[in-house]
């Protein structure tokens, strides 16, 4: 056997053996689009659920994950962004950044359903926000800080140095130079961290779940203290009775739904990096 | 005293540096809360002797006694047979996809594996729920399609694209010199891969490999719901037997034993091993990942 072939073979067993693994995630994919497509319908969309969700529609599944993503958003990404800032326009010794990075490191190695059971103590019975969309949106403001901060971190970093050199040969203020040179340039770091945040929250089943969801009846939050419904746990419950047929269907479209909105915050965050870093670094 | 920030004395007049020093603050009080919260809360298990909590398999909330071991055999199991299931192809498709397509097909295969994963655990959960445990029933003639094995194998599908994008980078970030050098000398292209690229690029694909485990281990969702639930060690490394790991045991128990007591403390212990658990497989991971791009 002459090198050629030995080498051909081998190079069709590792091909064989990547078109497996693709087609593993495309059968994911197909099982869920197959299973899910059925059900959806405007109705589906835009209908409460009723009979302990096996019936009706996702109404106020899908306005419960869009509260609380958009809540953890609003209220991490102010903290990421000071946070951010803060360590790489004010801090100067080496030391002290890493000392910071290895704090967002293990905020980030933390398995979700931790935050679940440290944060419901917390803010549920020490700030005594109970079971409701508040809890949730902390603790998953909690969860994304690390995201949203490597994110815009890693875009600032990226930054040549002649920016900087240039901003401070005018004689700017730190603060002058982070709002007028770093952030122009490194502003797509913020916007894919932001987006990448809002697909891990919306994505979140294990920290919400006894901490910021109901699972039935619960409708639109009428102040700081009630649950929502949420898309994540109302497809664990559904997913937990196989045996009937319609809450199956309804178990699938809201897979399919959950997948499509994290899926769009996915992507749309990659077509914003890829767009925006090469000219920031032209 | 300040001598760490950047010397230029306008900062202190000005509201926006103080703005960012109480975010960064915040973080940084957040995590010592969060930290200590793990340490002190799972202290009284700790007290009654770490390694006896670590091996004994009896857990009985209603008797007070609490033992992790079922936990820990769980997780190890689960996790090793995800890593063992998904290596394979993780491996081949980041070696296809740095070393064999072309740049356009590239970027649009690893968007595809970025985007598949963050899916979320909870749709692999009803996956497994509702599809692969059935076939693991029927293809093997079990009882139950609940079991160690169901749960193995579904996390290897989970993680399978997150090693596979992280490899990819690794083998990707070889400087072109080694594959042109190692062509050049008369070398295939695959024996370039093999001789020239893949030495420089393994402690990348190990930390790629770390981290997709991490995440394996913290997993839920998808494992709770079709692990089986059994708090047991089954006789003679038995993989279609039911069994426990511990965000599983975590799930399922937290919302009953919320504050009270020995037994969240016993829950808090069993997060703080799997903490030590993830933070070891993801520090180690990460290290070499950035060890590789230097």
């Amino acid at each position: 056997m002459n090198r050629k072939m030995r080498d051909n073979i081998l190079r069709g067993i590792i091909y064989l053996t990547a078109f497996a693994g693709m087609f593993m995630m495309v059968a994911v994919l197909w099982e869920v689009i197959q299973r899910g497509w059925p059900a959806l319908s405007l109705e589906f969309l835009l209908q409460p659920s009723s009979n302990f969700g096996a019936e009706g529609g996702l109404l106020y599944q899908t306005l419960g994950t869009i509260i609380l993503m958009a809540g953890a958003v609003l209220i991490g990404f102010p903290v990421a962004l000071g946070s951010a800032l803060f360590q790489t326009e004010y801090v100067r010794s080496e030391q002290v950044k890493t000392f910071f990075r290895a704090i967002i490191f293990s905020l980030n190695a933390v398995p979700t359903i931790l935050f679940g059971l440290a944060g419901y103590l917390f803010f549920g019975v020490y700030l005594a926000t109970g079971v409701s969309w508040l809890t949730g949106a902390l603790i998953l403001a909690i969860m994304i800080l690390p995201t949203i901060q490597a994110s815009i971190q890693s875009a600032i970093e990226c930054l040549p140095e002649k920016y900087r050199e240039v901003g401070m040969a005018l004689g700017l203020t730190p603060w002058a130079l982070a709002r007028r040179v770093v952030l122009p340039q490194c502003w797509y770091g913020a916007v894919t961290g932001a987006l990448l945040g809002l697909a891990r929250a919306a994505g979140e089943t294990a920290a919400i779940m006894f901490t910021a969801a109901a699972f039935s009846g619960a409708t639109w939050p009428r102040s700081f203290a009630d649950p929502v419904p949420t898309l994540q746990t109302h497809i664990l419950v559904l997913a937990q009775d196989s045996a009937d047929a319609v809450s199956q269907t309804n178990a699938w479209g809201a897979a399919l739904v959950l997948l499509m909105i994290v899926f769009i915050l996915i992507l749309t965050s990659l077509v914003v990096r890829s767009r925006f870093s090469m000219e920031a670094q032209r | 005293m300040f001598s760490f920030l950047v010397p230029d004395r306008r900062c202190h007049a000005d509201p926006m540096f103080w703005i960012t020093v109480f975010f960064a603050g915040l973080v940084l009080l957040v995590a010592i809360i969060f930290f200590s919260y793990l340490i002190f809360e799972s202290m009284p298990i700790w007290e009654q002797g770490v390694w006896a909590f670590l091996t004994s398999v009896e857990w009985e909330p209603a008797e007070d006694i609490y033992g992790a071991g079922a936990m820990i055999y769980g997780s190890f199991i689960v996790t090793t047979l995800a890593l063992l299931f998904a290596l394979p192809f993780a491996l081949c498709g980041a070696v296809t996809a740095s070393e064999f397509l072309s740049p356009r097909t590239r970027l649009v295969f690893k968007g595809a594996m970025e985007i598949m994963a963050g899916a979320p655990g909870v749709v692999y959960g009803l996956l497994g729920a509702a599809l692969l445990s059935l076939w693991i029933k029927d293809f093997f003639g079990l009882i139950d399609g609940a079991t160690l094995f169901t749960a193995g194998i579904l996390l290897g599908i989970m993680i399978l694209p997150t090693i596979m994008t992280l490899a990819e980078d690794a083998i990707h970030s070889v400087p072109g010199e080694y594959r042109d050098t190692a062509l050049s000398l008369g070398l295939t292209p695959l024996q370039a891969f093999l001789k020239a690229v893949a030495p420089r690029a393994l402690p990348g694909v190990i930390g790629a490999v770390l981290l997709g485990l991490g995440r394996a281990l913290g997993e839920t969702i998808a494992v709770m719901l079709v692990i089986g639930g059994l708090d047991i060690v089954p006789s003679g490394f038995d993989l279609f037997s039911p069994g426990q790991n511990i965000p599983s045991k975590l799930g399922r128990e937290a919302a009953e034993a919320i504050g009270s007591g020995l037994h969240w403390n016993a829950l808090l212990a069993l997060g703080a091993v799997l903490f030590f658990g993830t933070m070891l497989l993801t520090g180690a991971g990460s290290w070499l990942l950035r060890r590789n791009k230097v």
